[in-house]
């Protein structure tokens, strides 16, 4: 049986992947951000799949400490169950913030939830996937395009604080990351995708909002897919063979990115920046 | 080179003030109750800032950490240019509502708590230079609000004994800032209060980033007051033309319809 991990898999997108998943027989690990979600979900998706194989976790992945202790989970899980093997890994979990907010750490929020988090899950992860010859995927998101990283002042310390602005920026880190990976470890048989989930029905700009995010919110909402649109997607690139070809993803096939995403030269900023900003020694190397 | 001292460190707005003085190039002690979120933290700043940091967790009401804070300090040889009293605490619910202990909570760290730490502060200041203080008070310093009696008050205090240290300061190149905002996005649940309070919430809540950068600014060129948002400046003058009885009445309407479903005692700041 093979094992897929999904951060934010307790409502909205990473909830629809889980659920696919799940159909095609594989083992989910769903990763929330709180218990009392957690089981929520896992109650739906066993009455769903009886038969099926679960397990739920649960962190602030924003926080550092909660995703080192969330890998930690994950391994000894999957040393148990899984004979230390994971296939696939879709780092979902993201968030929008109305206003300027700080991790524990010191690191603005959206950068650390929606870029750093599934960077560190994923250099902790690495052992599993390696053994697993995973594939890894990010949801990224069409707005990613037209803007760049901001390396000058990546978290938005001494420019005004722009709630999109900020969420583009982390998923353009998404994509670069995904590119930078595959430059690194395709010759592993390791893979990594953004996946563009388009413009889904999900509550993610209800989250610790206010204002004119929610309300923007409340009518892009209207007009969104289901998410068992782009879930079709992820469960395409996690199980689908030979390996998809491609970076970024948009409902079943390859799609443009922005071709800022394509320097190697940021992406090994970025990447080169995350591993400090996580403490990360060396990524996929020792903790 | 440089040191700023920040209390309530690893809190919100202890947060932002910490990562403005270390763009500045300021070295930064930090201290906080919680030793882990306080490691957290420090780890975070050496990861992102070339500067020294040294963090040690203390009690600001308890008279032995903060001498053992002093202590360190001065076996490290640091002195100190900079403090941001930081250090608050505001818990929901009236005077009734709250535990005994609650009450004396807020009159002990938000003044005995940030006496304290002055006092042994201003010792320890790097003598041959200028010394810069910010006081972080509130806007609702500037008003008697009922259901934040408490709260209201040890915030005036600071901000009157400010007024006054300042004078009684201002020949040993000592400068006090007192800062008095109104909302500020600083946690989960603050940003809940800022939406529980509707338009008026939004409408008197700052930019942390901003607050911070002008806040230091402000301290740096010696201003006494801070008061973010025009909005808030807007309304303070209503707190000096109105009756202060009148204004009592006038916000315990408002406060009463804002905190609507949150339970009392629970922990607001800190």
């Amino acid at each position: 049986m093979k094992t897929v991990v999904v951060t934010g898999a307790t409502s909205g997108i990473g909830f629809a992947v889980a659920q696919a998943m799940l159909a095609l027989g594989w083992r989910v690990l769903l990763v929330g951000h709180t218990l009392e979600n957690g089981e929520k979900a896992l109650g739906a998706l066993c009455n769903a799949f009886p038969q099926g194989e679960m397990a739920c976790f649960s962190g602030d992945l924003m926080q550092q400490r909660e995703v080192h202790r969330v890998a930690d989970e994950l391994n000894a899980y999957l040393a148990l169950h899984a004979q230390g093997r994971l296939e696939a890994l879709v780092n979902n979990a993201g968030a929008v913030r109305t206003w300027y907010t700080t991790t524990q750490e010191g690191l603005e929020q959206q950068f650390a939830l929606n870029h750093l988090a599934g960077f560190l899950l994923t250099h902790r992860l690495m052992p599993a996937l390696r053994l697993g010859g995973g594939r890894m995927m990010l949801t990224s998101s069409a707005s990613h395009k037209h803007c760049r990283v901001h390396f000058d002042d990546i978290m938005y310390r001494r420019r005004r604080y722009s709630a999109l602005g900020a969420y583009k920026q982390s998923k353009l880190c998404n994509v670069m990351f995904a590119a930078a990976f595959n430059r690194r470890y395709a010759a592993e048989g390791l893979r990594a995708y953004a996946v563009d989930p388009g413009l889904v029905a999900t509550d993610i700009g209800f989250k610790q909002t206010g204002g004119l995010v929610k309300l923007v919110w409340a009518l892009r909402k209207a007009q969104g897919v289901p998410a068992e649109r782009p879930a079709r997607t992820f469960a395409a690139l996690c199980a689908g063979e030979p390996e998809p070809a491609g970076l970024y993803w948009y409902d079943g096939h390859v799609a443009r990115h922005d071709p800022h995403a394509d320097r190697t030269a940021d992406q090994d900023r970025l990447f080169a920046l995350s591993e400090k900003l996580c403490g990360i020694a060396s990524f996929g190397g020792n903790v | 080179m440089k040191t700023a001292l920040i209390t309530g460190a690893s809190g919100g707005l202890g947060r932002v003030f910490a990562i403005e003085a270390a763009q500045r190039g300021y070295d930064l002690v930090l201290t906080d109750m919680d030793a882990a979120s306080l490691e957290t933290f420090r780890q975070g700043l050496k990861r992102q800032f070339d500067i020294r940091v040294t963090a040690e967790v203390c009690d600001v009401t308890s008279a032995d950490d903060v001498a053992r804070l002093f202590e360190v300090l001065h076996g490290k040889g640091i002195r100190l240019n900079m403090l941001y009293n930081v250090a608050g605490v505001d818990f929901e619910g009236g005077f009734l509502d709250m535990d005994c202990e609650q009450v004396l909570d807020i009159v002990r760290v938000n003044i005995e708590g940030t006496m304290r730490v002055l006092h042994a502060a201003l010792h320890q200041r790097d003598a041959g230079s200028r010394f810069t203080v910010v006081m972080v008070s509130s806007l609702a310093s500037l008003y008697p609000i009922p259901l934040k009696a408490t709260y209201a008050a040890s915030k005036r205090f600071l901000l009157d004994f400010a007024t006054s240290l300042s004078q009684e300061l201002s020949g040993l190149n000592v400068s006090i800032l007192t800062l008095c905002p109104g909302g500020l996005p600083t946690t989960p649940g603050a940003l809940q209060g800022i939406n529980a309070q509707g338009f008026w919430g939004r409408a008197t809540t700052n930019s942390l980033t901003v607050v911070a950068r002008r806040t230091t600014d402000r301290a740096l060129k010696g201003r006494h007051l801070y008061i973010p948002g025009v909005v808030n400046r807007l309304f303070s003058l209503c707190g000096a033309l109105i009756p202060r009885e009148l204004l009592a009445r006038l916000l315990f309407l408002r406060w009463s319809q804002a905190r609507q479903g949150r339970p009392a005692g629970e922990k607001l700041v800190g």
